[in-house]
């Protein structure tokens, strides 16, 4: 059985006249058992292939180990399909033509995929758009499905589609299932992809080479049959005349969440997290109050997990007005960290866009920030991969000089990696 | 024993046996007795599953009847929940309301207690602090007049529990003072030192309740301050450590002065016996800070004790300095009382009376006065 807990950090102090009210909660799923065994529904899993021309052989029969090694991690019973995409969107597997687009896991089906996937060959371009478009309907034509999560891999940019055309996809599917992306090689463009796997719950990371495909979308299938808990949603809560002012996930990546909430009432709004195995995740929520006098003591937010229509834990954010300074000025050190992480990654996105457009001003100054809140932070990951793209004179002032030869693919790693964050020292 | 098992989905839980034979608090699981309305511990509301104890530790020949002032009195009362006092709105199992996310009071933030028609208390969190630090623990005989025993003590806000300990000590204190029965006739000499004796004991007895509510590991030992006084027909005998206090106040015009019986532990009351004047002295640096305390860390916990012989109508007030910081001199604390007070003489009524003053002067601090109606 599921276990959840939800724990919160702060200081609930607030001086006079005080306002913001900032809590980190730490939501806490143990037990949660696998992908569509946990009696609350099946899971489906849809495996999606670039398979346009600049595959090329090396890059295609990589991918072609990769969905096997997918397919392999598949758990019986669980609903499947298999999507070849160019620049138009093909079902690889099932081989049918109508009903339903998707079939439940068992030998003779894992030996028949098999059989679909050694027949990729690799043509014609990039509509990432229309590929995501047939995996919702593949979706929709199981009746009952619980969980629905897919990996997409692309080796390019969306040639074949306006950015109009990919955003109109990503509406059309955002909600209706979950996307892990991988982009394969250095011809592929972050913000794009990073656009449709935060839409869609996923991750979205580098795969440098060919050959390490296959381990990254076994272990990302692995990963997806581990999450027995179909879908839960974060809940806050905030007193009538309270602004929310924004809600993070802030571990173990950055995620604005605010702009994602669906009202369950009029204090309460709810933001979808996708499906979740046995796992922590950090909260980042902030609450604006009408300043109440010293001694006066309220709640400013209910944190809440609910799985379907349950709330299975909750934290509760304080606000105490005092007039003792001993209290009111104390930083909790979860809050100041994950706000150094949430700068942190937004540091790097701002230098490495503007290194791209040729503002080595802007591209200095914000990386050295970016290498400033590393230190500051403790995040080692970060600091190892500034590194490869700046020359680091002092880490405490952030004072860098841009490298002038860097490896477009550890650009593209810091890039990817820059809203994962590290929980906080000790 | 009675059992009060009628409860409605609204009344507070009740305390859970354990397999000890004791009980503990639903809200946090610290132990509690079956009479008690809310938790000492966390202050959450429990349904009270047996009346208070007629007797008190001497049950061979109770010396009076106490009546504790229980949120449920009787077995039909069923407690409803309130709603919140900021917006009306429904308050959450969180203890936060519904609506505003006001925090709603807990029983230990405000409660009165009234054991007889001539002695009550009122004990108030106030305005500034989170926490109501303060404790009364009052007791009665019903004949107006006849014996009463009235008890404050006022936790030490930098100390770690003291909520906790303020009360249990409160309570500890009473239950001594009310068990002391007067051995033979004697004189009024005897008498007094017996009682006095008895308040002395009282004090052990405080002293030792805080520091059993002291965490063993604690670097910030609990601590409270302790004002008693027993009645006995015109006899008022008392005692003090910290700078709680008691003060008879004879209604005007009847004969004799207000007088502030007590004398403080403290830094101003030092420097008013070295000369300085009362007011420049309470208003000083390190005014309140107090020279003697309960608790683990308390070097010396004597009471100064004393006694008076009375000429009634008057009233016998035990407070803290979340009262008297707004009214220290005894003619002033008068005035106040008359004010306030008149016609009625009601104690449960000038009891809360005074704490709403107080709380309406700012409410600084915790406010706790217990009353005796002579």
């Amino acid at each position: 059985m599921a276990e959840f807990t939800a724990e919160v950090y702060q200081n609930e102090f607030l001086p006079e006249g005080g306002t913001d009210v900032n809590a980190i909660v730490t939501l806490t799923c143990s037990g949660a058992g696998s992908a569509g065994q946990t009696g609350s529904g099946d899971a489906g899993e849809i495996i999606i292939v670039d398979t346009s021309g600049s595959m090329g052989r090396t890059k295609l029969e990589a991918a072609k180990v990769a969905a096997a090694a997918a397919v392999d991690q598949i758990i019986d019973g669980t609903w499947f399909a298999i999507v070849a995409g160019t620049h138009q969107a093909y079902l690889a597997f099932p081989l049918v033509r109508s009903g339903r687009g998707m079939v439940q896991m068992d030998s003779n089906a894992r030996y028949a995929a098999h059989q679909a996937i050694s027949q990729f060959r690799s043509d014609g371009g990039t509509a990432m758009g229309t590929w995501l478009m047939l995996a919702g309907r593949l979706f929709d034509s199981v009746p009952g499905l619980a969980q629905r999560h897919a990996i997409l891999l692309t080796d390019g940019e969306n040639h074949n589609e306006t950015p109009e055309q990919l955003t109109n996809a990503i509406h059309s599917v955002t909600g209706k299932f979950q996307c892990d992306c991988r982009g394969v090689g250095v011809d592929w463009q972050v913000a794009e992809v990073r656009r449709i796997a935060q839409a869609l719950l996923g991750s979205v990371d580098i795969i440098p080479e060919p050959d390490q495909m296959s381990q990254v979308f076994a272990e990302l299938m692995q990963q997806s049959m581990g999450r027995g808990i179909a879908d839960a949603q974060l809940r806050v809560w905030a007193p009538q005349g309270a602004q929310v002012l924004f809600v993070r996930q802030v571990s173990p990546t950055v995620e604005d969440l605010t702009s994602r909430r669906v009202e369950i009432n009029p204090l309460t709004g709810g933001y979808p997290t996708g499906s979740w195995g046995d796992e922590s995740r950090d909260y980042h929520v902030s609450v604006r109050l009408a300043a109440k006098a010293i001694g006066q003591e309220q709640l400013a937010a209910r944190v809440q997990f609910a799985v379907g229509d349950q709330v299975v834990a909750q934290g509760l954010v304080k606000a105490k007005w005092s007039d003792d300074e001993g209290l009111t000025t104390r930083i909790n050190p979860e809050v100041a960290h994950y706000t150094g992480q949430t700068e942190l990654a937004e540091a790097i996105q701002e230098g490495l866009a503007a290194k791209a457009a040729g503002d080595d001003e802007t591209a200095t100054k914000k990386l050295g920030r970016a290498v400033q809140l590393a230190e500051q932070t403790g995040n080692e990951e970060a600091t190892t991969r500034l590194r490869k793209v700046v020359d680091i004179e002092d880490s405490e002032t952030g004072t860098v000089r841009l490298k002038r030869a860097v490896d477009k693919v550890d650009e593209m790693a810091l890039d990817t990696a820059s809203t994962k964050t590290t929980r906080i020292r000790g | 024993m009675t059992d009060h098992l009628a409860q409605s989905a609204t009344a507070p839980p009740a305390a859970i046996p354990q397999s000890d034979g004791s009980l503990s608090c639903p809200h946090c699981g610290a132990e509690v007795a079956a009479q008690e309305a809310f938790c000492e511990a966390c202050g959450g509301a429990l349904t009270p599953t047996a009346a208070a104890p007629a007797g008190a530790p001497d049950t061979m020949a109770p010396p009076i009847e106490i009546t504790r002032s229980l949120k449920t009195e009787d077995e039909d009362t069923v407690v409803v929940a309130r709603p919140c006092a900021n917006c009306g709105g429904v308050i959450g199992a969180d203890g936060y309301c519904e609506t505003c996310g006001t925090k709603a009071p807990t029983e230990r933030d405000h409660y009165t207690e009234h054991p007889a028609s001539w002695v009550a208390a009122c004990c108030d969190r106030g305005l500034r602090h989170h926490r109501n630090e303060d404790a009364t623990a009052v007791a009665a005989e019903p004949t107006p007049g006849s014996r009463a025993v009235l008890v404050v003590c006022d936790g030490v806000s930098t100390s770690l529990d003291s909520d906790v300990a303020s009360l249990a000590a409160a309570r500890a204190a009473r239950d001594v003072l009310v068990a002391h029965r007067p051995a033979g006739l004697g004189t009024p000499a005897s008498r007094v030192a017996a009682i006095a004796g008895a308040v002395v004991k009282a004090v052990s007895a405080a002293n030792a309740a805080v520091i059993d509510k002291t965490a063993r590991d604690s670097d910030n030992a609990a601590s409270c301050t302790f004002a008693a006084a027993v009645v006995e027909a015109d006899l008022v005998v008392f005692g003090n450590v910290g700078d709680s206090r008691v003060y008879w106040l004879p209604d005007p015009g009847s004969g004799g002065d207000p007088t502030e019986l007590s004398v403080d532990d403290s830094v101003a009351q030092a420097r008013i016996e070295m000369g300085t004047p009362r007011e420049e002295a309470e208003s000083g640096p390190q005014a309140h800070a107090i020279t003697k305390w309960l608790g683990r860390d308390s070097p010396d916990f004597t009471p100064r004790t004393g006694s008076i012989s009375v000429q009634p109508p008057g009233w016998v007030v035990v407070c803290s300095d979340g009262l008297w910081n707004y009214a220290s001199e005894a003619t002033a604390l008068q005035s106040l009382v008359v004010e306030i007070s008149a016609p009625s003489s009601d104690p449960l009524t000038l009891a809360v009376a005074l704490v709403d003053w107080a709380k309406g002067r700012g409410g600084k601090d915790n406010i706790s006065v217990a009353l005796a109606r002579l």
